[in-house]
């Protein structure tokens, strides 16, 4: 089309005319393709959108007339001229009204010709940016029809409730996710919705409808719809205004928060159980304390030091807890932290075995170990399959008798790595099998009694194999023996 | 400090050994004899071989309910009726739920005398005792 130079067709039978009128025109930097009649005329002007055109009004095939209504069908936007020796007011006046530009009469001067076709580019410029307006604006309303239905799929597909009150109090909008946070049935565009909401939400949209006035403030609170957590939800009141600033009405956002406040209430709780085994071997060291500080209770030499002995055994134990307590938050953050690796699960079985050959020997137990010769290797945190063992073997022999034996299995199925630990200790009673995971449990009978533990080795056990997608088994009877047995994914 | 005489034998059922050996010691530097008891089941046994003057059992120890079903064996014999029995625990100020056997539904199910809150003073436990 035009890039710089104008793009001009002359259509003309006249062969001294048609090139004398394109070298002039070329001189001007005008790109110039000519036509002897008119039906090669209109063919060149379906195949280009010239700038300009020059319709020669009498021509041997057919009327110039006719030329411009092809040119007018085809090319609306091509600004035309239509010359003539034949001037007369008439065709001047057919040809504007069949939408040529203007009327160029025979004989023209280069002069009186270039000014008329200046003329006429500055036309059709304008026709050009017209029409490039009219395209963008017949984009914009396409735009607009879709927007509302569009905005209308977005807020639909929104898993949060949203819903909008007037403010008269009545439904002006809602999406379907508000039925379910607010465990209704149905809601009906322009009924006065106060009946059906909690008293919480009921008594928060009060407070924004009694004011006439726009403020911009939100308002946020935690709302329980079915009691005992079973489903909580966050609801967010915003006011919205009209567009000349005063107050239309309310919207209320509507989030489902119960599987927060579910992790909520289960932190809470280990929290109080956390501060209960805190505070119990403090009151006991307390206590020691506090008599042998009061002179007016009689205390002898020996039971000093029994007293002192017994405290220091609570704080050591305390200072177990707490260390067991700081692995398990470190666990948390360390499932997304942690040092995956390459690691050799006789390497960490033997270290751990090191780390223990004191209480091992106190004890007189006998270890016996069955490793598969070929074992696959793991890809772990090593710090964390080093607490799973020492864990288990601690206890293997905690609860161990005088002169008891641990056997250790490692050995690999298609898909797991499988370590047992077997003692024969105390063994667990059939009531405290299921309990021995949970935080805190400590299995009470007369051999557990005098050993000490935090109850959470087994907990930090079960958490660290669950978290490599392993599980744990127990198999235990009472007063004769107990096996863990732990399963590890192998990550081939 | 005004020793009570008629309390000379005092049962103490607690699974905190250094509790237990704690209160024991107090106790009996006021001139109290004191029996002691690490379980539940241990109590009761204790309870019939020493026929105490009164008892302060644990609520938590190999159960969750291990006081609450002491006592009541306690109460369902002859020398249990007539002696004061108290529960000492930190179960309501931990889980918040407070109890007090004082209330007519609370005495249907809990046969105590009275709910004591550990920590508890000696000099609070010998003040319950005295107002029995």
């Amino acid at each position: 089309m035009n890039n710089n130079n104008p793009h001009i067709i002359i259509i003309d039978d006249e062969k001294g005319l048609r090139e004398g009128t394109k070298r002039l025109l070329e001189e001007e930097n005008y790109t110039v393709d000519t036509a002897e009649n008119g039906l090669k005329g209109i063919e060149l002007i379906k195949k280009n959108d010239y700038d300009l055109a020059i319709i020669d009004l009498r021509m041997p095939d057919i009327e110039g007339t006719d030329v411009l209504k092809e040119l007018k069908l085809y090319r609306p936007n091509t600004v035309s001229f239509i010359a003539t020796a034949y001037a007369s007011f008439e065709t001047a006046v057919e040809s504007t009204r069949l939408g040529a530009y203007s009327y160029i009469p025979k004989p023209f001067s280069p002069d009186e010709l270039l000014h008329q076709l200046k003329q006429g580019y500055k036309q059709r410029l304008l026709l050009l940016e017209a029409e490039r307006l009219k395209i963008e604006r017949e984009k914009n309303l396409l735009e607009i029809a879709h927007e509302k239905s569009r905005l209308k799929t977005i807020i639909e597909a929104i898993s949060s409730g949203v819903l909008l009150i007037n403010k008269e109090g009545e439904v002006v909008y809602y999406n379907n996710a508000t039925l379910h946070k607010l465990n209704i049935d149905r809601l009906n565009i322009g009924e006065r919705i106060r009946g059906k909401l909690p008293d919480k939400i009921a008594a928060i949209l009060d407070s924004f409808l009694v004011s006439d006035e726009y403020h911009d403030k939100s308002v946020t609170a935690q709302i329980e719809i079915i009691p005992q957590n079973r489903l909580v939800i966050d609801a967010t009141f915003s006011p919205v205004p009209h567009p000349d600033g005063s107050f239309a009405g309310v919207v209320i956002v509507l989030k489902n928060i119960t599987g927060f406040k579910q992790v909520e209430h289960i932190k809470n709780e280990f929290i109080s159980m956390v501060a209960h085994e805190l505070k119990t071997p403090i009151a006991a060291v307390l206590g020691y304390i506090k008599i042998i500080l009061d002179d007016t209770i009689p205390v002898t030499y020996e039971q000093q030091h029994d007293f002192l002995s017994r405290s220091h055994i609570r704080l050591k134990s305390l200072l177990d807890l707490i260390n067991d307590l700081l692995d398990i938050s470190r666990m948390e953050l360390k499932t997304k932290q942690r040092e995956i690796q390459k690691i050799d699960i006789k390497e960490i079985l033997e270290s751990s075995l090191n780390l223990l050959e004191i209480e091992i020997s106190k004890k007189r137990l006998e270890i016996t170990t069955d490793i598969d010769y070929d074992l696959p290797e793991l890809k772990a945190d090593y710090a964390e399959i080093s607490r799973v063992l020492l864990n288990l073997l601690s206890n293997a022999i905690k609860y161990n008798i005088e002169n008891g034996k641990i056997f250790i299995k490692i050995h690999q199925s298609p898909n797991h790595l499988i370590i047992k630990v077997e003692d024969t200790g105390i063994g667990i009673k059939t009531d405290d099998k299921e309990k021995i995971f949970s935080e805190f449990f400590r299995a009470k009978n007369k051999f557990t009694r005098s050993i000490s533990g935090t109850g959470l080795g087994l907990t930090i056990v079960k958490r660290i194999v669950e978290s490599y997608h392993g599980k744990i088994d127990v198999e235990s009877e009472y007063e004769k023996g107990t096996a863990f047995t732990i399963h590890l994914p192998i990550n081939k | 400090m005004k020793i009570l005489k008629k309390y000379n034998k005092i049962l103490l059922v607690d699974d905190d050994y250094d509790l237990l050996e704690q209160n024991k010691l107090l106790l009996e530097s006021m001139g109290f004899s004191i029996v002691t008891a690490e379980s539940g089941e241990e109590g009761l046994k204790v309870f019939k071989e020493e026929k105490p003057d009164a008892a302060i059992v644990d609520l938590i120890m190999e159960n969750a309910d291990s006081g609450f079903i002491l006592c009541h064996r306690i109460k369902r014999t002859e020398q249990g009726k007539k002696i004061p029995v108290y529960i000492l625990t930190s179960a309501a100020y931990e889980t918040g739920y407070k109890f007090s056997a004082s209330t007519k539904e609370e005495k249907e199910w809990i046969k105590c005398d009275g709910i004591l809150n550990k920590p508890v003073s000696v000099e609070e436990l010998i003040s319950k005792l005295e107002s029995f």
